[in-house]
């Protein structure tokens, strides 16, 4: 851990991140003017102290709505992800645990779903289910469970010809309880670490959905629904597509920066032992 | 080692099947069809029953699947709706672009993502090696719309550097038809850069642990050309078929830049094909561009095997 | 009989003169101002024609829908198709009709006849001669089964042909519009031996033929020598540019010579000599449809406190900047048996709370509102209608859909509560309003009016006609009072043009004639 502390980077990481939590906070208790309400005299204004950030094609107050915009990111990219990995775990684990037919179903599953490039599937999905919050936070999870099935995959058959497995085995303990007591527990801190590195990859799927109008739906706000709204002002008012690209750039950054160094340190600690 | 062969393209057929049936599944349950979006705010339900029936549209799911199926591998993959051309001339037809787009962006990307790959390899944890670090940090961060967004407001509309739209084809001149994609070019290679420079350095840094690099230093070989002769080639073939499977991302990447500057590549035919709810059309694009994925990672896990026999798969490449 | 006529807006031209300083062009402030009531002569100080420059480059948001008229409904494809083939009648920029194809017509004492002498050595861009039998078959074929728009035709039940050069079409039941559905333009004539690939190899007759179509790149047409009425130009390419901002900086950096705007862009264009900006009211209407299905919205007094809770003009002025004409019921202004009924219920806030009080929903409301994600423009009016509704106390809950997923779920299915959508009127004015009838498969308000019924039957058959406009003005009125729908406004049609385009006019009917436009000096 001290390791971690000293990594500039992964110090970085946890400031941009404790800045977008921080604003997530401070957003349940105080916000500089409601965010959805609109006055449409007072549109399209540059920033000002009334405004710190100016305000948007309906007279929204800019600063507001991103703050509001932080819950959505930061509660889909950490719902999604849950979603993703519980079930990439599960099958991952089963498929490294089974034999024949079975494993080779599972992960020619998880090859199939891997071959859809970038937002295509989480697009489909949406396509399917309908607009809307709680579609994208499913797309968005299912599009994650192939990276988790195959960490776990790989990681569970690393440890099922270790000694204690096959000691358990020999007791004649039980497939799921070998998965849940002694499986699971040592896999752990690598999903930890997919889990902190994909959250940033779930936010940028979650404002490219919105951006697309397929996320989160007005008149609530989305960092990338607020974009996807620039894109008519580009024009007449560029710099409406400028807050929002960098608080989600400070947010992916963040937690990009967190993952990877825990990655990092998880690669030297199992380089050392 | 034909074994493998074998045993890879046997699942790789598995896996093309497997996705056939999921596009085909849930495009299905998409709701919206194409004799609605035909007769727009005429639509009474009789007149929809009416034109889904001459569409061929009333038939259930299985028997329009196998249909798909036979017409497929028999070299018909159908006519699109909204074109009302055959689906392979429409890919082909906009192939290029996208394949243009996709070389372009690489061959951006690569030299820059090789620079910094290497010099933050060899300068490990040194202030250059987290410059590098952050600048493949921030290239992983930034959306890729709001990149083409921003391009499109200043370099292209706000000082008219670039054509704000449109593609340009190798017929009328190379440097123009260059001029007219360079910039979603930029913006694919800025995704591309992060990904890649963090490949090319951990193969690096591995490489430099390697024992044949202790042996030419013991042999007397100068740091430079050991790294020039060695180290830098170990470390270069695993980012290049890495390349391959970066095939994704970009085609991932163009859905959205293709369509924001308005060039007639495949990944706007696909947001196409989702708008007008074309489902012939998806379903073949979307079928194509998982097979070429398919196939890239197929001969990219045997080249692999070709450089590197001693590679275990299942395992991951860190 | 012969005509019915639509008075157009007066159709604003204006011309922005501008104190021009050498380079400095978007400094300076216009000093002048002249605008012209027909919008079909020119501007600027020399409409001298050109005879060098003969190439037109245009920008459009979307692909034609396939050029096959007969197998499409999507305005888009009419748009470049009229400049393609030809039809029976044409209409002018005012609404009359005037020869097209047919150089004469008859209409028979009963109403039920009608008889067309078509225009001599008119050939296809095959080379052949139109004759009679073209005439006949393009009909059958626009009624056949695969022809989205069969059902607008089933009231023709027999086409003659006489001779060669005459063609006789009977009705089954009295239609005073008739003539109307020989102006359309998916009512072109089309030769048989190209009806296979009309799609994409059209043939018509028209001032333009095909030369080159790249789908989401650009059409090509050129001019057709052949034509009775030559067009100005030699070429016209439409390039296919999906982004607004993208076609705005084309238009200045002299890529593009026409575009169309939204009104947020004005500004861009205010002020500058080097362009002109085209303003037209269209003959299109844009509305909150309310489904009657839904409990509380069956009650009229719910209805009439939406509309009492919606301040229109601020509507108008936050999504269009201002670029529309408010509308209290289902008809635009520009149609001559228009009535204002503006003022049958005026923006009053405090009324809708008593009104919603009355109707026991003091205690607020919840409302689902769908709207469809390719229009901006509704999904932005959707927004700001339901930040005004909540003023009153009702909740409406967006989500917006894709336009596939709006035809089939909200307008087919009617499983909705509010939705904002436009519709855009024909040459007559029945069609704009039959679907307001009970039995009518695109009544999606699920409205039923006994006297609304009746007027839509009578109408049909009214051949006096001051009495249908009284029975046109009638049904508007109810509308107004009964409001199945929060009726917004009539759009503008905003264009801009470089300066020295010419001869650009707008139709009641959503096409653009490419023959009469030029390039002056």
């Amino acid at each position: 851990m001290s390791r971690l502390r000293n990594n500039k980077l992964f110090v970085l990481g946890i400031i941009l991140v404790s800045m977008v939590v921080g604003l997530c906070a401070v957003s349940f208790f105080y916000l500089p003017h409601d965010p959805n309400v609109m006055n449409t005299k007072e549109r399209l204004l540059s920033p000002s102290v009334e405004y710190l950030l100016g305000t948007d094609q309906f007279g929204r107050d800019i600063l507001s709505r991103i703050m509001v915009s932080s819950r959505y990111a930061l509660f889909i990219g950490l719902v999604s992800v849950s979603i993703g990995a519980a079930i990439g775990l599960f099958i991952g684990a089963i498929a490294a645990t089974s034999k024949g037919i079975i494993q080779g179903l599972l992960m020619r599953m998880i090859d199939g779903l891997m071959a859809f490039p970038g937002i295509l599937l989480a697009m489909m999905l949406v396509a399917v289910l309908g607009e809307g919050l709680w579609n994208a936070v499913l797309a968005i999870g299912i599009f994650m469970i192939p990276v988790f099935a195959r960490l776990s995959y790989s990681l569970v058959l690393d440890q099922k010809d270790e000694l204690y497995i096959k000691a358990a085995q020999s007791y004649g303990t039980s497939r799921t309880r070998i998965i849940f007591k002694h499986l699971l527990p040592t896999i752990m801190p690598r999903i930890i670490t997919q889990f902190s590195a994909s959250i940033g990859n779930a936010i940028l799927i979650e404002s490219s959905l919105s951006f697309l109008g397929l996320g989160v739906q007005p008149p609530d706000a989305s960092w990338g629904l607020m974009l996807s709204e620039s894109r008519q002002y580009t024009l007449t008012y560029p710099f409406l597509s400028v807050p929002p690209g960098i608080i989600l750039v400070i947010t992916v950054l963040g937690f990009n920066l967190i993952g990877d160094a825990v990655n990092d340190s998880m690669v030297k600690r199992r380089a050392a032992a | 080692m034909l074994n493998f062969i074998i045993q890879r393209l046997l699942s790789g057929i598995g896996v093309l099947f497997f996705i056939s049936i999921i596009t085909f599944v849930v495009l299905m349950w998409i709701p919206g069809n194409p004799a609605l979006l035909s007769l727009g705010t005429d639509a009474t339900p009789e007149k929809v029953e009416a034109l889904k029936e001459s569409m061929g549209l009333h038939v259930p799911w299985y028997e329009q699947y196998i249909n798909w199926l036979i017409g497929f591998l028999s070299g018909d993959w159908g006519t699109s709706y909204v074109f009302g051309e055959e689906i392979l001339i429409l890919i082909t037809q906009r192939l290029p672009v996208t394949l243009s787009l996709a070389a372009l962006s690489l061959t951006i990307a690569i030299p820059f993502a090789v620079m910094f790959g290497v010099i933050s390899a060899l300068y490990q944890n040194k202030w250059i090696d987290y410059m590098a670090r952050s600048l493949m940090q921030l290239g992983d961060a930034v959306p890729q719309f709001w990149l083409a967004l921003l391009f499109l407001v200043f370099f292209a509309a706000g000082y008219g550097w670039f054509p704000v739209a449109g593609f340009t084809p190798m017929e009328e001149g190379f440097w123009v038809s260059v001029h007219s994609i360079l910039l979603p070019s930029i913006v694919l290679a800025i995704g591309q850069v992060g990904p890649l420079i963090r490949i090319i350095r951990s193969s690096m840094l591995s490489s430099l642990e390697q024992d044949y690099m202790l042996m030419t230093r013991v042999n007397g070989l100068s740091r430079t050309r050991a790294i020039g002769k060695y180290a830098l080639r170990g470390a270069i073939i695993a980012p290049l078929t890495i390349v391959g499977m970066q095939l994704a991302g970009i085609l991932g990447g163009a859905v959205l830049v293709e369509s924001i500057f308005a060039l007639p590549g495949i990944g706007r035919l696909l947001l196409m094909a989702v708008e007008q709810r074309d489902l012939i059309l998806l379903q073949g694009v979307v079928f194509f561009i998982t097979s070429a994925v398919v196939i890239v990672n197929i001969i990219t896990d045997i080249l692999y095997r070709l450089v590197n026999p001693m590679i275990r798969f299942g395992g991951n490449h860190e | 009989m012969k005509h019915f006529k639509i008075t157009l807006f007066v159709a604003m031209l204006v011309v922005f003169l501008v104190a021009c300083g050498g380079e400095e062009e978007t400094g300076s402030e216009p000093n002048e101002s002249s605008s012209n009531p027909t919008g079909d002569e020119e501007t600027g100080d020399s409409s001298e024609m050109n005879s060098e420059k003969t190439e037109l480059n245009m920008a459009l948001s979307v692909d034609p829908d396939g050029l096959d008229p007969h197998r499409t409904t999507a305005a888009s494809t009419f748009q470049i198709t009229n400049n393609i083939y030809d039809t029976l009648v044409k209409v002018t920029p005012d609404g009359e009709f005037e020869e097209g194809l047919a150089e004469s017509w008859e209409t028979s004492d009963d109403g039920l006849t009608i008889t067309f002498t078509l225009r001599d050595g008119v050939v296809f861009h095959n080379g052949r001669e139109m004759t009679a039998e073209d005439v006949k078959y393009s009909f059958e074929r626009l009624k056949g089964e695969e022809s989205p728009r069969a059902g607008d035709f089933a009231n023709i039940v027999e086409i003659n042909v006489i001779d060669e050069k005459t063609v006789e079409f009977v009705t089954e039941e009295l239609n005073v519009a008739l003539l109307s559905n020989f102006a359309y333009p998916w009512t072109a004539i089309v030769p048989e031996e190209a009806s296979n690939d009309l799609r994409n190899n059209p043939v018509g007759t028209g001032p333009f033929k095909l030369e080159e179509w790249i789908p989401q790149q650009h059409l090509v047409l050129v001019k057709n020598e052949d034509y009775y009425d030559p067009a100005h130009l030699e070429k016209v390419t439409f390039k296919m540019m999906p982004d607004a901002t993208s076609q705005v900086s084309a238009l200045q950096a002299g890529e593009l010579d026409v575009i169309g705007l939204t009104g947020d862009l004005v500004g861009q264009f205010e002020g500058n000599d080097q362009f002109t900006i085209l303003e037209n009211q269209a003959n299109s209407i844009q509305l909150m449809a309310m489904n009657l299905e839904n409990e509380a919205l069956s009650d009229v007094r719910v209805r009439q406190a939406i509309d009492l809770a919606v301040d229109k003009q601020a509507l108008i002025e936050a999504v269009w900047w201002g670029y529309g004409e408010e509308i209290g019921s289902h008809y635009p202004p520009i149609l001559k048996e228009y009535v204002d009924t503006n003022d049958t219920i005026t923006y009053d806030p405090e009324r809708a709370k008593e009104l919603l009080a009355e109707a026991g929903y003091a205690e607020g409301l919840e409302l689902d509102m769908y709207l469809p994600a390719s229009y901006q423009a509704y999904v932005d009016a959707g927004q700001v209608i339901a930040d005004e509704l909540s003023k009153v106390g009702i909740t409406a809950n967006i989500e917006i859909v894709e336009w596939a997923t709006w035809l089939s779920d909200v307008y087919t299915n009617r499983q909705y509560d509010l939705t904002v959508v436009g519709h855009t009127g024909r040459l007559d004015p029945y069609v704009l309003l039959s679907r307001y009838h009970t039995e009518s498969g695109e009544n999606y308000f699920n409205y039923s009016n006994e006297r609304v019924d009746e007027i839509l039957t009578l109408v049909q058959k009214e051949r006096d006609e001051d009495v249908r406009v009284a029975l046109y003005q009638e049904m508007q009125e109810i509308l107004a009072e009964e409001v199945p729908a929060l009726y917004i406004q009539s759009p503008t049609i905003l264009m801009v043009t470089a300066s020295d385009v010419a001869g650009f006019k707008t139709y009641p009917i959503d096409i653009y004639e490419m023959k009469d436009v030029y390039f002056t000096n």
